[in-house]
């Protein structure tokens, strides 16, 4: 919300000493958050009054003009877009150093002699969006901003000539969600007399004095909807262009002026924050006014010239037969003031916020009407905004005269708000040892009452700040604090026991294996949650398991993730655009429908999607280095170096996006503790990665169940062992597995280790088969093995490798 | 007679100290020198000791005279031929060594083989490391959070104009009644996890947070944060404010200015904004605060009483406060990094930068 110094300055004295800095500093550290400070005038330095002397073709663009201007001294030349210049036309001329925005876009930019297609040019003739000042004057596209009319006297600095000296705050909303009193220029004023302990200008208003020439009717049929609704007819009115002040104050605030009725209406919305409607009185039938739900289907082409259908849902104010306006949103376009109009309804009222909110989200229509009824209006201003939008018509338009009675239709009398608490609370929840009448002070000066009785207090709270904003003894700590000041709070440590905070072991076990993999050489990444079902399909992955997004932001997140997949996948697709070696990983939740997580809500059962933290990589590289194996032995270390043991278990049925046969499953007891594959070739061409991609994945929600750190040592042999190597010829699908069982199993007490140290495939050994040469590791705990002994067991070996697999011993 | 042979001996070795000088000396290898040394003092065929064989038919006195005469002419030349060793094995060694040159400048391809964490984590850590020496636990909590937890518990029940300042993403609960969404803060925690461990209670919950807008340099649909909550007795807006300093200097590691402004959040009340002193210009104003001299750093606030009875915590006997840190807007700052969209974009080219 933009926020005019001058018109704070109507309800407060600031005096001159008070910089508009220093006001917005305060308003910052105690208030609401001011985003920027505008000063009119700095925005136009070096933007002048100037006039065009002579307008001559460009020689080398046609679009383009070439002009002498004189800006009160001397005659310069520039070149000019402008359609509409023409000679003697008084033009904002900006000069050298002078700030514009090109064409009305962008960021500010200082002006610097250049050649514009060979033609010098010493600054430049503006359109008013090109200076800010959009709104404030007539102007087509393509224009520059004509002021011949205004009579500007040649040379003087736009600012001056316009009246531009205010300064504009520009008031963060957000900010104000909470303070519905903060959303007009009197509220505002409220708080800096309080910041600034200057006496406060009383809002005035005349009481209208109605007449019953025209009998105006009201029906509120949803008084649960609408708390308060006053109208009134003014008959007699000119509708027409508004006063100076008028337009000026409602420029300062970002509006532009529509006519003097809809402009008072305007001023007053953001003069106390209480919006205001005007209807032309001959558009509803028998000056009858009906509050009510809408039928469903009902349409309404709103002010903005567009049609809403509304449902049975939203709040519309209705003539006899038609929807005349969303309530506290929008008015429609036909009931709305025309320059024919003669005869007005002015509405102030006071609408529920919820129902106007989600009318408003809905529709996806805001006004600044709509976003003030959402935040739950003070019931004594509807009375207030009346008066004075009542007052401000006759004085426009002189001749106007008050034809009906004021209606108001009150549903409920508003009990004042009274928080029964004690001195102490504001002393503990503040941490400072604040008196009691400093805190009784600062209460009153912001307009609450205060009855203490010892230690005990009873508050009562204005009106403008009863509407839900202060109910609660917290709600006026902060009042109290903000005010004190919190630079004033001496920071203190709290006085806790000492005690150890509870482990949490998924995230200590994700920091553990995501160091073992950051150590062996992987890189981690951040991916987004969410996947895309187009993808999915494009890969032939089932989607129908998915979590689905109500409101995706792009079509190509979708679905919450069940895996890191296809993120990682991605991964690697777009870096091989850059590198040939790949090893990245990623720690994160997936999203599973069909197990059961935490509770939604105490007490009701249903529980959340289970949310499992993942962690998984991939592994790639061009050498010849499968990446399946690079993927194993990834895992291996990260279990290994978490003292897990597992088995190796090799699955007849692989996931649909792996390799069926580069699949493995490292076991303990029942459980997975880790899965390694490839990505299905298929997969990766219709990725168009042209290299084969390893992948690995460990659930550590699962891996947490079942760690349990072991210290248990086993003693090294005092003996020395015996090794032995073995080179034997096998058929190419027998697994190394097998042979290291048929092995391990041969002589299970003395065989230590076996290692494979050899893989090799050649013609010479026959197709389809392979030579693996290994070392057998012989040893005992107590005593020296004999030679001749080991040389038994090892004929052993080599028999039952035979007889098992038709393995065949290579020599030499 | 024996006089003459005493002269003949002395001679004799004369010549053969002569003689060992001069082939010492024309020497270049180390094996020749070893069969010059056995040539010389070997037991049975060395030329030192065959011409002393000769002495055993001198008298006492001779032996005795010839004798020391050899000897001093064995550790003469047993001299030689050590320093000649010497020598000789430093000139190999020197040679060895030349031939053993090796361009160390040479590449080891250490930046593909080493393995990067990413900077979310590094930072994440850090904060968790400072909050765990605060005695603070380090909890977890749903990313698809139900709307009663990530709202209506913390004070923002349906339709409270607070919902537009979180941008949600709405989940199709297909299997259930209750509305979900993703989480859009880390808030989502703090019931949570006052049912779980009671009071008192002090603990953080890092994490990703989820918001349904349009993306930016500063702006993702998904980023993370950092959650912080205390819950004790006679917990104040003084306490909350130390507790934060020591925090940032943690992080920070130098003393660092903060100062509280009135935010709004319904969660908290009363509710902060904390900015701290801007690091690089020391307050005095620069691009990076924008020229304020601040930077907001956090939300806070003490809990509202409200969520603490939603959290099973009586808030006449308690009170605490509870703080939200942009984890990601602290990575942004840390790295100098100018686009949020770098951070979840697995481009390697950034990621190995940290």
């Amino acid at each position: 919300m933009k926020v005019s110094l001058k018109w704070l300055k109507k309800y407060i004295d600031l005096g001159n000493k008070v910089e508009a800095r220093e006001i917005a500093d305060r308003l910052i550290l105690s208030t609401v958050e001011v985003e920027g400070v505008v000063n009119q005038a700095s925005l136009l330095d070096n933007i002048i009054v100037g006039k065009v002397l002579e307008v001559r073709a460009h020689p080398d663009a046609d679009k383009l003009k070439v002009v002498m201007v004189n800006d009160g001294k001397d005659t310069v030349q520039v070149v000019c877009g402008g359609s509409n210049v023409t000679e003697n036309m008084l033009i904002a001329f900006a000069k050298i150093g002078a700030r514009v925005r090109w064409h009305g876009e962008g960021d500010l930019v200082t002006l610097e002699k250049i050649k514009i297609r060979g033609v010098e040019s010493f600054g430049m003739i503006c359109s008013s969006a090109e200076i800010g000042l959009v709104g404030m004057f007539e102007e087509r596209e393509g224009e520059i901003l004509d002021l011949t009319e205004k009579k500007l006297k040649l040379g003087q600095p736009l600012a001056k000539a316009l009246g531009l000296d205010d300064v504009i705050f520009d008031i963060d909303n957000k900010s104000i969600t909470n303070r519905p009193d903060l959303w007009g220029h009197y509220g505002l004023a409220r708080e800096l007399s309080v910041l600034f302990e200057q006496g406060l200008k009383k809002y005035e208003t005349k009481m209208i004095k109605g007449s019953k020439d025209i009998n105006l009717k009201v029906e509120i049929k949803e008084k649960n909807c609408c708390r308060r609704y006053m109208a009134v007819v003014i008959d007699n009115v000119s509708v027409g262009q508004s006063p100076e002040w008028l337009v000026k104050s409602l420029q300062t605030v970002g509006l532009r002026s529509i006519n003097n009725i809809v402009d008072i209406t305007n001023y007053i919305l953001f003069d106390i924050g209480q919006p205001l409607h005007a209807f032309d009185a001959n558009s509803i039938k028998d000056t009858k006014i009906v509050v009510r739900k809408a039928i469903e289907g009902e349409k309404l082409k709103a002010l903005d010239e567009k049609e809403y259908k509304l449902i049975n849902d939203d709040l519309i104010i209705a003539s006899k037969s038609e929807v005349v306006a969303l309530a506290g949103i929008m008015g429609g376009l036909d009931s709305g003031i025309t320059d024919k109009t003669t005869k007005i309804i002015i509405e102030s009222a006071n609408f529920e916020p919820i129902g106007i909110r989600k009318t408003s989200a809905r529709l996806g229509l805001r006004s600044d009407s709509s976003v003030r009824f959402e935040k739950n209006l003070d019931l004594t201003m509807t009375e207030t905004a009346l008066r004075k939008a009542v007052e401000l018509v006759l004085q426009v338009c002189p001749e106007a005269k008050v034809v009906s009675a004021v209606v108001d239709n009150q549903q409920e009398k508003v009990e004042a708000v009274r928080i029964d608490t004690n001195y102490e609370v504001f002393r503990t929840k503040i941490g400072v040892k604040i008196e009691n009448k400093v805190i009784r002070d600062i209460l009153e000066k912001l307009g609450f009452k205060v009855k203490s009785h010892g230690d005990k207090m009873t508050v009562t709270v204005p009106s403008w700040r009863a509407a839900k904003d202060i109910s609660i003894a917290e709600d006026l700590v902060e009042e109290v604090a903000r005010v004190y000041g919190y630079d004033k709070i001496e920071p203190t440590m709290p006085v806790l026991g000492i005690s150890l905070p509870e482990e949490n072991f998924v995230r200590k076990l994700s920091a553990k294996i995501t160091d073992i993999a950051v150590t062996t050489g992987a890189t981690e990444v951040s991916n987004y949650a969410f996947v895309s079902e187009e993808q999915l399909e494009k890969l032939n992955l089932q989607t129908k398991s998915h979590i689905t997004l109500l409101n995706p932001a792009t079509e190509d997140r979708t679905l919450l993730r069940r895996d890191l997949f296809l993120g990682l996948l991605q991964n690697v697709a777009d870096n091989l655009r850059y590198v040939d070696q790949i090893n990245i990983f990623e720690v994160g939740k997936v999203f599973l429908s069909e197990q059961a997580g935490e509770d939604v809500r105490p007490g009701v059962g249903e529980k959340l999607p289970a949310q499992p933290v993942i962690i998984a990589g991939m592994i790639s590289s061009e050498k010849n280095i499968e990446p399946v194996l690079q993927s194993k032995q990834m895992v291996e270390m990260i279990l290994s170096s978490l003292d897990f043991v597992w088995q190796e278990v090799v699955d007849s049925e692989v996931a649909e996006h792996l390799h069926p046969f580069r699949y493995l499953r490292m076991k303990f007891n029942e459980h997975t503790l880790a899965e390694v594959g490839e990505v299905h070739p298929e997969i990766l061409s219709k990725m168009e990665i042209k290299q084969k991609v390893g992948f690995w994945k460990i659930n550590v929600d699962n891996l947490v169940k079942l760690y349990e750190r072991k210290y248990n040592y086993k003693p090294v042999s005092r003996y020395p062992g015996v090794e032995l190597d073995l080179a034997i010829t096998v058929d190419e699908n027998i697994r190394w597995k097998e042979i290291k069982n048929i092995v391990q199993s041969t002589e299970p007490k003395f065989i230590k280790n076996i290692s494979l140290f050899d893989i090799y495939k050649s013609d010479k050994i026959g197709v389809g088969k392979k030579s693996l040469a290994f070392h057998i590791l012989y040893q005992s705990e107590d005593r020296t093995l004999d030679y001749e002994e080991v040389k038994k067991w090892q004929e052993k070996v080599v028999g039952n490798l035979e007889k098992s697999v038709k393995a065949k011993v290579r020599k030499g | 007679m024996v006089i003459f042979f005493n002269i003949y001996m002395r001679e004799k070795l004369e010549k053969l100290r002569a003689s060992a000088v001069v082939e010492i000396q024309k020497i270049k290898d180390l094996k020749k020198l070893d069969d010059l040394e056995l040539n010389y003092f070997g037991r049975k065929e060395g030329k030192l000791n065959l011409m002393l064989k000769g002495l055993k038919e001198l008298g006492q006195e001779e032996k005795k005279v010839i004798g020391s005469v050899a000897n001093e002419l064995k550790s003469e030349i047993q001299i030689l031929i050590d320093n000649k060793r010497a020598d000789l094995r430093s000139i190999e060694i020197n040679e060895k060594l030349s031939t053993e040159w090796l361009d160390v400048t040479l590449p080891t391809g250490f930046e593909e083989k080493r393995g990067h964490l990413h900077p979310n984590t590094i930072i994440e850590r850090e904060l968790e490391q400072i909050f765990k020496s605060l005695g603070f636990m380090v909890a977890d909590g749903p990313e698809l959070e139900s709307d009663y937890y990530n709202f209506e518990a913390l004070n923002i029940p349906p339709d409270h104009p607070a919902r537009d300042m979180q941008d949600t993403f709405y989940i199709d609960n297909k299997a259930g009644k209750e509305k979900l969404v993703m989480r859009t803060h880390t808030s989502n925690v703090q019931v949570r996890a006052m049912q779980k461990y009671g009071v008192p209670i002090r603990l953080i919950v890092p994490g990703r947070v989820f918001r349904y807008e349009a993306t930016d340099a500063s702006h993702d649909i998904a980023f993370r944060q950092l959650e912080g909550l205390m819950v004790g007795e006679n917990i104040s807006i003084a306490n909350l404010i130390a507790v934060m300093k020591v925090a940032l200097k943690g992080i920070f590691q130098k003393e660092v200015r903060v100062r509280l402004r009135p935010g709004y959040f319904p969660f908290v009340e009363p509710g902060f904004e904390m900015d701290m002193g801007c690091l690089i210009c020391n307050g005095v104003g620069c691009s990076v605060c924008k020229q304020v001299g601040w930077l907001e750093i956090l939300g806070c606030g003490l809990i509202h009483p409200n969520v603490l009875k939603a959290g099973g915590v009586d808030p006449k006997k308690y009170s605490g406060f509870a703080f939200g840190v942009g984890l990601t807007r602290l990575v942004m700052m840390r790295y100098g990094i100018e686009d949020i969209r770098y951070l979840n974009s697995g481009d390697l080219r950034f990621l190995k930068q940290f």
